[in-house]
């Protein structure tokens, strides 16, 4: 019973320490940038950022939550895209960290009041295994997600796909927006008031 | 079903799509794979629809407030397997969970089984329904859900608390041609002595006074007071002006309670008890002797909520149709506004035997409120408005000033007897 107790601080506090180490980065990332003028503009997205993330801990509001880690992403696009030039790696390595981060958030919320309830040891392996499962599957999509356009640029660079041509580069765009456009217009789950 | 992340993600990613053209950077249109790899992992394996039969049990379907009860759930996946599926237990929202869980997030195979085991406890009286079960199967990945919503309903019944009031002397003081246990101030079969007289043909031997036999050289015989039982009718103040405190310490909740322990002491006497509960509607019980009528009280009491906008003086129309005029009105009501003083006196004016409980909705107030200069200062002059109704009620009757944070049978103990003889 008590390793259960041990897992629910464990699972709430992994996601902040992950969003901790995104914030550093950022904030590592704006140091480095040679203008000052940008780097004054680019603190406004950062510090909205923090006062946004920490509004959304201090009041649990879902949309504050969403603004703050818009804006984390926006600071980090916007120095690495017109300052500091794009490193593929990392800025996947970046963009799957944020992604883990929001699913692992969800799943501290859905298990870690789990375990603080006092279950029988049967009750504490179903849940065991099931939190197991689906850390899983997060490693795997969020390891897919950085190897994954990691070797679709090799391709492309190394010309074995030829997709340099503008019409070929459009169609491809248009399909990709369809695609996006069908998945963000399916009903969104309504928030269950209980 | 798709849930706000999903969506999130492909607007993430086509944002980076959309940057990337504009931008003429394959590094940036790049990013927007790594959102779209997240929602395709997610898709593969959609959430199928939960099929699960649930049967709940409970250790018992009445009980006290504050009493605990077991409840086993019983889940059984009756369809494909689920991946993710979270079961919830649906609980009143008065209800607090003492021990295991009415909600887990598990893996449930086909025909697998999950049991869920835990303890509640409500500390207030109601008609409760525990249920339904809510059911989410969810991918992994917290992109898409189904829902089930699983219509199993169980009724339990919590009953209130009740004042023990075994020692207090509650007893209606006009009686009625019933054998009961209060004095009737007339001659007939009792305990208490009363006088003698002489003997005459049909008298039973153990009553002849010996002593005064041998005296007066005439043979003499002990008379006692006839012990008689009275009519009671309980009058519960529930009106919305009532509805002061926490939904556990409120003066209602507390007049239940009171209502309930005067009800089993007045009944266990051999008196008739009536009740009268002033609510969104007035509703009574006839007068009944026996344990049955304290079920049928109890009944009625449990449903009790503050509400209501009846005047009080309907209660008077009840009375006068509905319960004979010789009967001790018992008052339970917070003494909130002029109305039931009004009432009261109106009612004393029409021969009424009247005594009133009264639990301070000022003291569960000042319980509740932190304890600044300016709340001191209001809770005196309120006080005092409370002392100064109190006073005049007490020219037409007997009130108890009752604390609910004590019990109420120390209030009681305070009065020399209750009500008073006049």
């Amino acid at each position: 019973m008590a390793s259960s107790h041990l897992m629910s601080p464990a699972l709430r506090w992994t996601p902040i320490a992950v969003l901790a180490l995104l914030e550093s980065w950022v904030l590592w990332d704006l140091l480095a940038v040679p203008d000052r003028r940008w780097t004054a503009g680019l603190a406004v997205p950062f510090i909205a950022n923090v006062v946004f993330l920490l509004l959304a801990r201090g009041s649990h509001r879902r949309w504050a939550r969403w603004i703050g880690l818009l804006a984390l992403g926006t600071t980090y696009v916007v120095s690495h895209a017109f300052l500091l030039g794009i490193q593929v790696l990392p800025a996947l390595v970046f963009v799957s960290l944020l992604i883990a981060q929001l699913e692992l958030r969800i799943l501290a919320e859905r298990f870690a009041p789990l375990f603080l309830a006092t279950i029988t040891s049967a009750q504490q392996r179903q849940i065991g295994s099931a939190l197991l499962r689906a850390l899983i599957r997060l490693t795997i999509a969020s390891v897919l997600a950085v190897v994954i356009p990691l070797l679709a640029a090799d391709l492309a660079t190394a010309g074995v796909v030829p997709v340099t041509t503008i019409p070929t580069a459009l169609l491809l765009s248009a399909g990709l927006v369809a695609v996006v456009l069908i998945i963000a217009l399916l009903p969104s789950l309504e928030s269950n008031p209980e | 079903m798709r849930t706000p992340l999903s969506s999130g993600l492909a607007a993430a990613s086509m944002g980076f799509l959309l940057l990337g053209l504009a931008l003429r950077s394959w590094q940036v249109l790049l990013l927007a794979l790594s959102p779209m790899i997240v929602l395709a992992s997610g898709s593969l394996a959609p959430p199928p629809k939960p099929r699960l039969v649930v049967v709940r049990s409970l250790s018992r379907d009445r009980t006290d407030a504050g009493r605990e009860v077991d409840v086993v759930l019983l889940v059984r996946n009756e369809g494909s397997s689920l991946d993710l599926v979270e079961v919830a237990d649906v609980l009143p929202r008065e209800f607090e969970l003492i021990r295991g869980t009415n909600h887990a997030v598990v893996s449930l195979e086909a025909e697998g089984t999950l049991r869920l085991t835990y303890t509640i406890r409500s500390p207030v009286k109601g008609d409760f329904v525990l249920g339904p079960v809510r059911a989410r199967s969810f991918d992994p990945l917290a992109l898409g859900a189904q829902d089930v919503v699983l219509d199993l309903r169980s009724p339990l019944v919590v009953a209130p608390a009740m004042e023990d009031l075994r020692r207090a002397q509650l007893q209606p003081r006009r009686t009625r041609p019933w054998f009961g246990q209060v004095p009737s101030r007339r001659i007939g079969p009792g305990t208490e002595f009363w006088g003698i007289r002489e003997y005459v043909s049909g008298d039973e031997v153990r009553r002849i006074n010996w002593k005064a036999s041998a005296r007066l050289e005439r043979l003499f015989t002990n008379e006692y007071e006839g012990e008689r039982s009275g009519d009671v009718v309980i009058v519960v103040d529930a009106r919305r002006e009532s509805s002061v405190g926490t939904e556990a310490d409120n003066p209602v909740e507390h007049a239940v309670r009171a209502a309930l322990g005067i009800a089993d002491r007045v009944l266990a006497a051999k008196n008739r008890v009536g009740l009268i509960v002033h609510r969104q509607v007035i509703d009574w019980v006839p007068l009944a002797f026996g344990r049955k009528q304290l079920y049928r009280i109890l009944d009625h009491l449990v449903h009790v909520k503050p509400g209501g906008e009846w005047r009080f003086s309907h209660v008077g129309l009840i009375l006068s149709r509905f319960f004979p005029r010789g009967c001790l009105i018992v008052l339970i009501t917070p003494l909130l506004d002029r109305e039931a003083l009004t009432a009261v006196v109106g009612l004393a004016a029409r021969g009424y035997d009247i005594a009133i409980v009264s639990p301070s909705a000022l003291a569960i107030e000042r319980r509740i409120r932190p304890d600044s200069e300016e709340d001191r200062m209001a809770y005196r002059i309120l006080a005092m408005e409370r002392a100064n109704r109190v006073g005049q009620l007490r020219r037409v009757a007997q009130v108890v000033d009752w604390d609910p944070a004590t019990p109420l049978a120390l209030a009681l103990r305070r009065m020399t007897a209750w009500p008073r003889r006049t």
